[in-house]
């Protein structure tokens, strides 16, 4: 019952008329610049913090977690009219999403689209408000030993267990965390690895990295590759609306996905790949039309989409109630948590209810302006997409720079820009993941912080991780999760 | 074969990189109060673990290349990487003195000739028509200051 008073608390904040506007802008722009073939949720939220640097603290996170939101359903606006998935989690749309609209189906996919992430946004966040406090109880009982055996568990899951290779995976996740140890050192003053440069004192910022290996690094990636090839835009023709049968095959799709999607959300693995390939394979399995999958089938697009909107969803619980980012896109949110200097966790429950329960409240909010927003605005949207690749980007790279520029007003911010762009051009073009960059650069620090007060609280004694049972527990499976690949592989039976 | 030489190129740029922070991290302080680590405890770690997986890379690469490649076969055409490279110089160059809305067009003009535009008059209109948008934008409504320039006359004392 404490719950729901802090969430109608909430309400009152996130309905004020200022931060209902926010909530608003965030949704638009975060639509506006998710549709934008190839930006990312990731980068869509790097590139619009910047606009928050004058805001309050709530104004500003509530306008963020419209921008999320956005980000997401521009992403499959994309993904089913122009085949060209701006993120792994928008791969499983397009299976299905990209036929529909070759097919003339567009406008249905659309509509399951919007309709489902509504309905997966809304169930998943009642979860969440169910769920976070409770997590925020536990949280409560951990020491810094708990909290860095959870950070290492994070850090394996995403970097070594997803993706296609783990030696890959960790040199980015090792990279993230070479740079996050960039600046003074939080605990004794010790300057590293800033060789006496101002703006490196302060660190590496995540808008920098996230910008320069999504933006720039796309950008020198494209203009190389691929400035030649054009992409179709299928045209938006026909009725928006579901018929009857769309429905009836839709929801069932929305509902199972969301039970996948919003689970695989809150334990840190990767955020919403995984749960959107496992929705979509469910549907093609229960399907009474299976003949129809990779024709267009609709469940093919409301499982995967929903999923998609529940994982997103439930990344926000390990963030919000542990501090812990599981997604690039989270960890640019814990980014622009610290601009405030607010650290998510169990504590921020009880020191920012307001700012808390009244961002909870405005993902309420977030998703009915989505629903009501972005069916009616479509042809608008359709308007972004035919922007010519010269043009887009071009006003891309203008606005990322602006945000680098922005942070100490110094050109070295862009050198550092352009250096992490060759790096994600490298990074795109040998499969090496980005993800794991930027969650390491956000949690590493965290994690060097609680690693270095377990042993002040311990006098040194570095057997406090094994001896305390829950740390323990999490450091045996992350061990299991890093040798139990290597044993399979090894072991398997020969089928040949 | 080009492939192969990228990655070994990557794989030993990943050793030098943990060498060289294994050098830095040398010349840190090692006392640490209780914990008994001071802060060179963690970069040595780090250190530790990227040339290990710099080793394993190249381990990799000369046991028939990095496992689980997915295909590759664009083909790379220098001219647009260098347009784009070149605008974002000239943006870094430029922005500090010449001012945002100089700089900003400076690198939307170049990035769209890399990405094949030629019609350069375009190009530079839309690009003024954005860069002022966006710097009256985030100068009069956001409070947030970039640098006016050369243009600094025109704009009246809004900027640096």
């Amino acid at each position: 019952m404490e719950a729901l008073n802090a969430l109608l608390h909430g309400f009152g904040i996130a309905l004020q008329p200022m931060n209902l506007l926010w909530g608003f802008i965030g949704v638009t722009l975060g639509t506006f610049v998710g549709v934008l073939p190839g930006v990312g949720p990731a980068l869509t939220v790097a590139m619009l913090l910047p606009l928050t640097v004058k805001l309050d603290p709530t104004g500003a996170l509530i306008m963020f977690a419209g921008i999320y939101y956005g980000a997401m359903f521009g992403g499959s606006t994309t993904t089913i009219l122009l085949n060209t998935p701006g993120e792994s989690a928008s791969i499983a749309t397009a299976l299905e999403g990209n036929k529909m609209a070759k097919a003339g189906r567009a406008g249905p996919a659309l509509a399951t689209s919007a309709i489902g992430s509504f309905v997966a946004g809304t169930i998943a966040t009642v979860l969440l408000t169910l769920v976070a406090p409770i997590v925020v109880d536990l949280a409560l009982k951990f020491g810094p030993a708990e909290y860095f055996a959870l950070m290492v568990f994070a850090f394996i899951t995403v970097a070594a267990v997803l993706g296609s290779s783990m030696v890959r995976g960790l040199t980015s996740l090792f990279l993230g965390l070479f740079l996050g140890l960039v600046g003074i050192d939080s605990q004794t003053g010790q300057q590293r690895f800033a060789f006496g440069v101002p703006e490196l004192l302060d660190g590496v910022d995540v808008v920098v990295l996230a910008v320069g290996l999504f933006a720039v690094g796309e950008a020198l990636y494209v203009a190389a590759y691929q400035s030649r090839i054009t992409e179709t835009l299928e045209k938006l023709r026909g009725s928006l609306m579901m018929s009857a049968e769309d429905w009836k095959r839709s929801w069932p799709a929305w509902l199972r996905a969301t039970a996948i999607g919003f689970p695989f959300g809150t334990i840190p693995a990767g955020g919403a790949e995984i749960p959107t390939f496992l929705s979509y394979a469910t549907e093609k399995k229960l399907s009474k039309h299976p003949e129809e999958f990779g024709k267009g089938a609709i469940e093919g697009v409301a499982g995967p989409e929903a999923a998609n909107n529940a994982a997103a969803t439930g990344v926000l619980v390990p963030l919000l109630t542990l501090g812990i980012p599981t997604s690039a896109t989270a960890a640019i949110l814990l980014g622009a948590f610290q601009n405030y200097g607010l650290q998510p966790g169990p504590l921020l429950f009880e020191a920012q209810k307001d700012l808390v329960w009244g961002l909870i409240a405005s993902l309420y909010v977030g998703n009915i302006i989505l629903l009501i927003l972005n069916l009616p605005l479509i042809g608008m949207w359709v308007k972004v997409l035919q922007i010519p690749k010269d043009l887009l980007y071009a006003g891309i790279l203008v606005f990322a720079t602006l945000g680098a520029y922005s942070l100490h007003q110094s050109w070295i911010d862009l050198l550092t820009l352009y250096v992490f762009g060759l790096l994600g051009f490298a990074m795109r073009r040998w499969d090496i993941p980005v993800g794991p960059a930027v969650i390491g650069l956000i949690l590493g620090p965290l994690a060097e912080t609680q690693f270095r007060r377990a042993l002040s609280i311990s006098q040194g004694d570095a057997t406090v991780f094994i001896s305390h049972p829950i740390s323990a527990t999490l450091l045996a499976i992350t061990a299991l999760l890093i040798i139990a690949p290597w044993l399979y592989r090894r072991f398997r039976p020969t089928s040949s | 074969m080009a492939r192969s030489h990228a990655e070994v190129a990557l794989s030993l740029g990943v050793i030098a990189l943990g060498i060289g922070m294994a050098g830095v991290t040398a010349t840190l302080p090692s006392e640490g109060g209780y914990a008994g680590i001071g802060p060179n405890f963690i970069p040595a770690v780090v250190a530790g673990g990227i040339i290990l997986l710099g080793i394993w890379l190249s381990i990799e690469v000369f046991a028939g290349g990095w496992r689980d490649m997915p295909e590759h076969t664009d083909k790379f055409e220098p001219m647009p990487f260098v347009w784009v490279s070149a605008g974002l110089f000239a943006h870094m160059a430029l922005i500090g003195w010449a001012g945002f809305i100089i700089a900003g067009t400076a690198l939307f003009a170049c990035v769209a000739r890399g990405f094949g535009s030629r019609r350069i008059a375009r190009d530079f209109a839309i690009a003024l028509i954005m860069s002022v948008a966006i710097y009256l934008f985030f100068v009069k409504l956001l409070n947030v200051n970039l640098p006016a320039g050369w243009l600094a006359p025109v704009l009246g004392g809004a900027g640096i």
